[in-house]
């Protein structure tokens, strides 16, 4: 019924153009997180298809042994934008579309928490992968890989600005992931419904919950380095370039450093959608939901101490080698449970074979793979003759495409019902599975042969040696199969839209908070919420005589944090990470001795007098808050006016600073000193300049307005907690840039 | 001398260590009879024993900066971590130490207790002087039993709750790792004593030459081992906290 309005108004808004005009605003600006959520996926789904035309051609290239289709510098620029579109542009996108779209529903809010910064997070992605391809219209293509290795990635050797096009698209696009896992981590603790507890979080959300950490913690650092190679290529800097002192290792750390949890980060979503798949399919509750909580939060954690295994042929060094294989073999142990877990959750239970479920086996089983090659490649002996052959390229091939698109495919059939109100079609979707199955291990199972025979990837050609040819022949075939298969799932996901079959609320018998409303939900998600006593309410509902054991107490008197106090200290903690990179990348040439200017040229009383200033107006906004709190509006004024002129004191005494360097000719690209000190003192300026702007609209603010509302109270509390969080990052810079010198 | 002689010979046997341990286990029996949990008492003291007397501690002594690291850490996270697990659950603490139980302040003197003594001034001095190496295992000993209450208190009530718990020991760790980081990559010597070492016990062939560790390749380790194995443990730490949670039939605290 539902599904049949939504079409009927859909025709009738596409044909009449007032509607239409509506419908086209209502898209443009929405808030909504259902709509975003589609918005995402979208997305990801157009750069699919721009990313598999990249892979094809490719794969044409490559078909045959000598081969002259395409030029070598193509060649380069078609893997770098294919890396990069899969994994920014369709992976995380689609991704996050899932959670944007059914993370909300599941716990049972009205929205996401901050739905204007949702919505801003979605234009930063779609702008910047426009960005990021308009690089092909200003002067080619960045054509140094997705990881954008230096000094490869530097000016003397990449002249067009393909690369500077790749850091900004990525830069505005990592703003975008970063306001995304704030706003999840704000949802999931401060927007839950009655009922709803931590404990009874289901799967998808608990995982995605992890993962919002990942992101805030890991994307920051790639932006430092970013930044870094920004101000290497746009002024000049020496971060990189062995030339001037630089390190292009470094760029390699920080790049690795975002890199292995970024891996994490795409696989989460996916083992999300597996975990809420597979039981519904089985009709069992998930064996072991504790483990599969846990294990999340072990890989989360161990993530961040794993990445050297991408750098065993740097030369770290053997004490290096060995810590990072043994820790890169230590994550293995919770990903198997994992796998473990969705297997037994199988067994015993009277499994569906639709498409969703058809598609988390083979998940399953590629994925399974994709774990063992990894784990090869944690042995540094092994890595050292396979790094950067066709068997890696297969090794990730399997995660990505063997794991992730296969989880996803799985969650567009699962959720398309709920989203449009219409089942896909099952004889299509299992047309364009078992099309996908084989294409894809026609295309990369040959790959992990091929990588053992020697052939490394990234070569636009190879010499017609035994058995290169038919494999790499095998290898393109597959993609066809690939594309088929895509071809169907739009084609699907089309007809379906208008023509499918009317889904129900419910039509998997599933047992999560979204089955619960009307597909698609309205506006506001539900009109009344079903109790919550477990983790499966809808199970309760269905089964009263058995319902499942209740999961903790209830307990209806909690009231939830305020969301924007969790929004700011998230963002807090994701600023540590900026800050942490730069402040360790200064110590990192701080320690070697180089020529020209160092830090005897900084005049330290005098930045001490500056800083009193700043760590004064600490105090003084704690003064404005407490004078708010007793609603004295004179007194609250005041203080919040004293702090904005102390902070201005310090900007000015850094400006002056600046000043007398720039006149002694001292500026950020004379030696590796002045990069990394213009660099660090240059963000944490910049930040005191974004709160002093901040400041300053709440004074104007408090000035007009009336300061009883309690939505002005949280947000100028939010505030203060970033006023203090920049004093402290001052703490840090000051100790390191000014005080350690002093210690020598 | 070889690695085996070495392994033999070179146990100390620091007389106020022994002595003062006998005195913890006499009064341990006395104050706690048999309401405490022996086991991990024992364990305590047969750990802080090898830390401070196995040929480890030799090592430590103006050695290997790696050895001093592994010290480090048995005296931080795991002796402590074994005395409190060792308290019976009626154990509480008095008003002038129960302000040593504030969160904030177990966060700090975790933390505290890793970065302090890698000054090179502080570790240095450890290295070499006997009276600064004893202040420097009490003050370990100390800091990290107040960072282990909040997680391991004898009673649910002196705890953090389980998600709370979460983050202080995820927090503490990327803490402990920018440290390790900064070690593993420093170029310079972050403790000047071990790049030249006095050879009090003719060992240092054998290190440099047998077990070749050079004074880089062994600060290197000694990063390596405060950023990774160190970050194990508080993983495992984590992962209790998720048992804890996940068995635990109190109500649900709020988690922020």
């Amino acid at each position: 019924m539902n599904g049949m309005t939504t079409i009927a108004e859909f025709r009738n808004a596409v044909l009449d153009p007032a509607k239409r005009r509506h419908y086209q605003l209502a898209w443009l600006s929405t808030v909504d997180h259902k709509r975003i959520g589609v918005l995402y996926m979208l997305t990801g789904l157009f750069f699919f298809i721009v990313g598999g035309v990249e892979a094809l051609f490719m794969r044409l290239q490559l078909a045959i042994p000598n081969n002259h289709f395409l030029q070598p510098d193509t060649f380069n620029q078609l893997f770098t934008m294919h890396g990069t579109t899969m994994i920014f542009l369709v992976v995380m996108p689609v991704g996050f579309g899932f959670v944007n779209y059914v993370l909300p529903l599941q716990i049972g809010a009205r929205d996401m928490a901050f739905p204007r910064l949702n919505a801003f997070g979605f234009w930063c992605l779609l702008f910047g992968g426009l960005l990021l391809h308009f690089s092909v219209l200003a002067g080619g293509a960045p054509a140094v890989g997705w990881f954008s290795y230096a000094p490869m990635s530097e000016t003397p050797y990449s002249s067009t600005p393909g690369i500077d096009y790749w850091a900004i698209a990525i830069f505005v696009m990592g703003i975008g992931t970063v306001s995304f896992g704030i706003n999840t981590i704000a949802t999931v603790i401060s927007c839950r419904g009655p009922g709803m507890t931590m404990r009874r979080l289901p799967l998808f959300t608990w995982i995605n919950f992890v993962n919002a950490f990942m992101i805030i913690l890991a994307l920051p650092v790639l932006n430092a380095g970013l930044a870094m190679i920004l101000i290497d290529r746009q002024l000049q800097g020496h971060f990189f370039l062995p030339i001037g002192g630089g390190s292009p290792v470094l760029w390699q750390h920080v790049f690795w450093a975002f890199g292995h949890p970024e891996v994490y980060i795409m696989v989460f979503p996916a083992f999300a959608i597996v975990s809420e798949v597979i039981p519904v399919f089985s009709r069992k509750p998930i064996f072991g939901y504790e483990m599969v909580a846990a294990s999340s939060v072990a890989i989360a954690v161990l993530s961040m101490g794993v990445w050297g295994h991408h750098m065993f042929t740097v030369g770290m060094g053997r004490p290096l080698d060995v810590f990072f294989a043994i820790s890169s073999m230590l994550i293995a142990v919770p990903t198997g449970v994992k796998v473990l877990n969705w297997t037994a959750t199988m067994i015993g239970g009277r499994i569906r074979f639709d498409v969703p479920m058809l598609c988390c086996i083979a998940f399953l089983i590629q994925f399974t793979i994709a774990g063992i090659t990894g784990i090869s490649h944690a042995s540094v002996a092994l890595d050292w003759q396979t790094k950067n052959s066709y068997y890696l390229v297969a090794h990730f091939h399997f995660v990505a495409v063997g794991a992730i698109v296969f989880a996803f495919l799985a969650g567009i059939q699962y959720w398309f019902p709920k989203m449009s109100g219409r089942t896909m079609s099952e004889p299509l979707g299992k047309w364009s599975f078992w099309l996908m199955v084989i294409g894809f291990n026609m295309t990369f199972l040959i790959q992990h042969a091929l990588g053992l025979l020697g052939m490394p990837r990234r070569v636009y050609t190879y010499p017609d040696l035994p058995h290169w040819g038919w494999m790499n022949m095998l290898s393109t075939c597959g993609v066809f199969f690939m594309g088929a298969a895509a071809l169907i799932l739009v084609w699907n996901l089309a007809t379906s839209f208008f023509r499918g079959k009317i889904a129900g609320d419910n039509p998997w018998d599933a047992w999560t908070l979204e089955w619960a409303t009307t597909s698609p939900p309205p506006h506001e998600n539900f009109v009344a919420l079903p109790p919550i006593r477990s983790r499966r309410p809808l199970w309760d509902i269905a089964n009263p005589d058995r319902p499942d054991p209740i999961v903790g107490e209830n307990s209806a008197a909690v009231t939830l944090p305020n969301h924007n106090k969790i929004g700011i200290l998230t963002f807090i903690l994701s600023e540590t990470g900026f800050f942490a990179a730069l402040i360790l990348a200064y110590l990192y040439f701080y320690a070697r001795p180089q020529a020209g200017p160092g830090p005897k040229e900084l005049d330290v009383p005098r930045t001490l007098v500056f800083s009193v200033c700043l760590f004064a107006s600490s105090f003084t906004f704690w003064r404005s808050e407490v004078a708010l709190t007793k609603q004295r509006r004179g007194s609250m004024l005041g203080w919040l006016g004293l702090t904005i002129v102390l902070g201005a004191i310090f900007l000015g005494g850094q400006a002056n600073e600046y000043w007398k360097l720039f006149q002694t000719g001292v500026d950020l690209s004379t030696n590796m000193f002045s990069t990394s000190f213009f660099t660090l003192t240059g963000f944490h300026g910049l930040h005191v300049l974004i709160g002093l702007i901040v400041l300053l609209t709440f004074l104007w603010a408090a000035w007009e307005g009336d300061l009883v509302s309690s939505r002005f109270d949280s947000a100028f509390k939010a505030v203060g907690y970033y006023w203090h969080f920049v004093d402290v990052v001052w703490v840090f810079v000051l100790l390191t840039v000014y005080i350690l010198p002093l210690l020598r | 001398m070889t690695t085996y002689q070495f392994f033999t010979t070179a146990w100390t046997w620091n007389s106020i260590a022994l002595i003062l341990s006998a005195l913890a286990v006499i009064g341990y029996f006395l104050a706690f009879g048999r309401r405490g949990r022996p086991v991990y008492f024992a364990a305590a003291v047969v750990v802080f024993l090898l830390t401070v007397i196995s040929p480890f501690s030799a090592l430590a002594n103006g050695y290997l900066f790696s050895a001093h690291m592994v010290q480090h850490i048995l005296l931080v996270l795991i002796v402590p971590a074994l005395l409190l697990l060792s308290l019976p659950r009626s154990f509480s603490l008095r008003p002038p130490v129960t302000s040593l139980t504030h969160p904030v302040i177990g966060w700090i003197a975790g933390v505290g207790a890793m970065w302090l003594w890698h000054a090179p001034a502080l570790c240095n001095a450890a290295a070499t002087s006997r009276t600064v190496s004893a202040i420097q295992t009490t003050s370990l000993l100390l800091m990290g039993s107040i960072f282990w209450w909040q997680v391991l208190a004898p009673r649910e009530e002196q705890r953090l709750s389980p998600p709370a718990g979460i983050v202080y020991l995820f927090t503490a760790c990327t803490a402990c790792s920018v440290l390790g980081i900064i070690l593993t990559f420093a170029p310079v010597s972050i403790c000047p004593i071990y790049q030249h070492p006095v050879d009090r016990l003719g060992i240092l062939g054998t290190i440099r030459g047998d077990w070749g560790l050079t004074s880089d390749r062994d600060q290197q380790i000694g990063g390596l081992l405060m950023w990774v194995p160190m970050c194990a443990i508080y993983a495992a730490a984590i992962l209790a906290q998720m048992a804890r949670w996940h068995s635990s039939p109190q109500p649900e605290q709020s988690n922020a």
